[in-house]
């Protein structure tokens, strides 16, 4: 946790107790790692390397939808916007691929364009929130729709398949034993993590949850980095409606369906706390490994399917619990 | 905050409500003076108005039904209202009030209910303002379509003979022996119910045939695929077959086994004959589904509305007025015949509409 950055840009902003990891960070990683261990006892399949493998090409999507949402719920806003952003780059990549509906191959170019979709859609949730100053809640719960109307428009009756190779064989190659898409994932934790700790937009998502207040009497302009901080969420989102396309070869205008509540849920029992101001990308992924788990686990050692919703909510509620004890003295208020 | 959302909502539902309206005052229309809605017969052709109601047009079956019923539509030189409601049973109790408060006389109503629930109000409302009225798929088991004048028919299919029907063409393809897995739909449904029935009636016979594990995937291609992923991790080459409760689940599925390098070893099986499983079952990736035939799903209901409200056939004549329809195994020796689904006219004729009935629904 030590940092070779010098802090240039927030000399004085920077409170001195979040350094070293304190034993409130600790809970959701040793979560993770009882239930795994709890399930590799129970299960024989559960503790193959296959398994695990397994497990991280499942996590590879909610964990980026998840890396866009951290910055957000970082802010103290709310972003549900995942659904409508994720069909939309997701009709809109299978279009601009090779594909079975136009003669479009742009390959790369294309998904960049998805991409760049995805994060004007974001920007709109972001600009919503700051010029209109309506909630979050309201302004991303309508881009969604937005989103799922866009892509409604664009898949027109037919399925888009893909059949460009780069991008259908990214879910199914593999190196060093994860597919090509955990890798994706990956990177993007890590980019996340970095714009988190290093870049201003990083640290002004910090501070904005935190104490808003404070930050523009100090003289800082909040609004465009609020925005910025809607639209880097959207592409992430936009990634992650291609990562769904490469894996189903087919574009859905459903490619998103669910992920807005899992992405938020992930974050939450990772230990990002809906108030903002606390958490981050690493965090959140610990809570995507934790969810993937928990959900492969409970099939792997034969959990009923008529049972396992129940129990999976079950366990979220307690680790969600379990995770924001320690910080019970903070939210004194919880509403 | 609160109040500042709450007051954009007003206004957003005012608006809609403002444009509602004013779409259906443009379309009523001067004759008026015969209220008596059971007056069937009294319609001239002409002004019929015929409306079809779907979930959503994003998914390829339920456009098909839509398209269907453009097809009926122009064939009596009519043209079809489309609504879709997204999957949300608020949004379309609203629309069937919207549409109910215009002109009502002859209007035709081919609607597919959300889910059981959904049915009776739009029932009720139907016979109130005396349009005619054919549901589909969706209905609760104790509401009786004979107690109302309106409610012309009330169609759907037998989940348990589909069910068993890939479960059978399942077993044929691996050799009548093996382990098989089995997604279910979302499983407080009556077709995922049904259907997972059929796959249990299809086991008795095949006693060869093991089923390993079932999972739902919620009807869904991505659940699908990772749910496959995770049961092809556990059981591995045990796996011969996998059992799919509808098409997407399958689609999924097959992605699945593309991922774990298994392409081609493991027949696939689903239901309701969407465009890609079609694709796959003429590849080879897929071993059978069976369709409903959306578009004749989406012409039928208006074909018995338009000929109970021209008169050319009444009510009382109609023998099972909750049926069950034909559906149809597709496999790769007839999937040729469905790849471009066209509707036989006289299918629509009204002295044929009941054609494909297989009998009342038990």
């Amino acid at each position: 946790m030590t940092s070779p950055a010098e802090d240039v840009e927030v000399v004085a902003a920077r409170p001195r107790p979040r350094r070293g990891v304190s034993l409130r960070d600790a809970g959701p990683p040793i979560a993770l790692v009882v239930v795994f261990l709890v399930f590799s006892v129970l299960s024989s399949e559960f503790r193959t390397l296959g398994n695990v493998q397994n497990i991280m090409d499942t996590a590879s999507v909610l964990a980026v939808v998840t890396c866009g949402i951290t910055f957000v719920l970082l802010m103290g806003s709310i972003d549900l916007s995942a659904p409508g952003i994720m069909g939309a780059s997701a009709i809109a990549v299978a279009l601009l691929v090779a594909n079975n509906r136009n003669d479009n191959d742009l390959g790369l170019a294309g998904v960049l364009m998805a991409v760049l979709l995805a994060a004007v859609l974001g920007c709109v949730s972001g600009l919503a929130l700051v010029l209109l100053k309506v909630p979050s809640f309201m302004t991303t719960l309508g881009v969604c729709a937005i989103g799922l109307g866009v892509a409604t428009l664009m898949f027109g009756g037919v399925q888009p398949n893909i059949s460009d190779a780069t991008l259908a064989s990214l879910a199914v190659d593999r190196l060093l034993g994860f597919s090509y898409l955990t890798w994706l994932a990956a990177a993007c934790v890590l980019v996340g993590y970095l714009v988190q700790r290093y870049s201003r937009l990083g640290r002004y998502a910090y501070a904005i949850g935190g104490a808003e207040e404070v930050l523009s009497l100090s003289g800082v302009k909040v609004a465009p980095y609020k925005v910025a901080v809607f639209t880097l969420a959207g592409a992430f989102y936009g990634l992650a409606g291609v990562m769904v396309t490469s894996q189903l070869s087919a574009g859905l205008v459903q490619a998103g369906k669910g992920y807005d509540f899992a992405a938020i849920t992930a974050a939450v029992v990772g230990g990002t706390l809906l108030t903002g101001g606390r958490g981050g990308v690493l965090h959140s992924t610990v809570g995507v490994l934790l969810v993937t788990v928990l959900t492969n686990g409970l099939v792997q050692i034969g959990v009923s399917p008529y049972w396992q919703g129940g129990v999976q909510g079950l366990i979220v509620v307690a680790a969600v619990a379990a995770a924001v004890l320690p910080q019970r003295r903070r939210n004194q208020v919880v509403k | 905050m609160i109040v500042k959302s709450r007051s954009a909502v007003a206004l957003l539902s005012l608006s809609l409500a403002a444009l509602a309206f004013t779409g259906c005052s443009e379309e009523s229309n001067a004759e008026s003076g015969n209220d008596s809605p059971a007056a069937a017969g009294a319609c001239d052709p002409a002004d019929v108005k015929l409306v079809g109601q779907v979930r959503n047009e994003s998914n390829p079956y339920e456009a098909a039904w839509l398209e269907g019923g453009d097809a009926f539509a122009e064939s009596v030189g009519l043209s079809q209202e489309r609504l879709t409601y997204d999957g949300d049973s608020t949004k379309q109790q609203e629309q069937i009030s919207q549409l109910l408060a215009g002109d009502t006389e002859c209007l035709v109503m081919n609607i597919l209910p959300n889910g059981d629930s959904d049915t009776p109000p739009i029932v009720e409302q139907a016979q109130e303002a005396g349009a005619f009225l054919v549901t589909q798929w969706n209905k609760p088991a104790d509401l009786e379509v004979t107690d109302y004048s309106q409610w012309l028919s009330h169609i759907t299919y037998d989940g348990v003979t589909s069910g068993q029907q890939i479960g059978d063409a399942l077993a044929d393809a691996i050799g009548g022996s093996g382990g098989i897995i089995a997604l279910q739909g979302i499983l407080d449904t009556g077709a995922a119910k049904d259907r997972f029935a059929g796959l249990e009636a299809s086991l008795a016979e095949h006693p060869d045939v093991k089923l390993l594990d079932q999972q739902t995937a919620n009807f869904s291609r991505a659940e699908a695929l990772e749910v496959t992923k995770t049961l092809l991790t556990k059981h591995g080459d045990d796996i011969k077959g996998i059992w799919a409760a509808n098409d997407d689940m399958a689609l999924g599925a097959l992605e699945a086994l593309k991922a774990a390098g298994k392409e081609g070893q493991v027949a696939v099986v689903g239901i309701d004959a969407v465009p890609d499983a079609l694709t796959a079952i003429e590849d080879g990736a897929m071993t059978a589904t069976v369709s409903s035939d959306g578009p004749w799903q989406g012409g039928i209901g208006l074909a018995i509305g338009y000929c109970v409200a021209t008169g050319e056939l009444s009510v009382d004549d109609i023998a099972d007025r909750a049926w069950f329809a034909e559906q149809f195994l597709i496999q790769q020796d007839n999937v040729a015949d469905f790849t471009s689904p066209t509707v036989d006219a006289s299918e629509y004729e009204c002295d044929n509409v009941f054609s494909r009935s297989q009998g009342p629904i038990s």
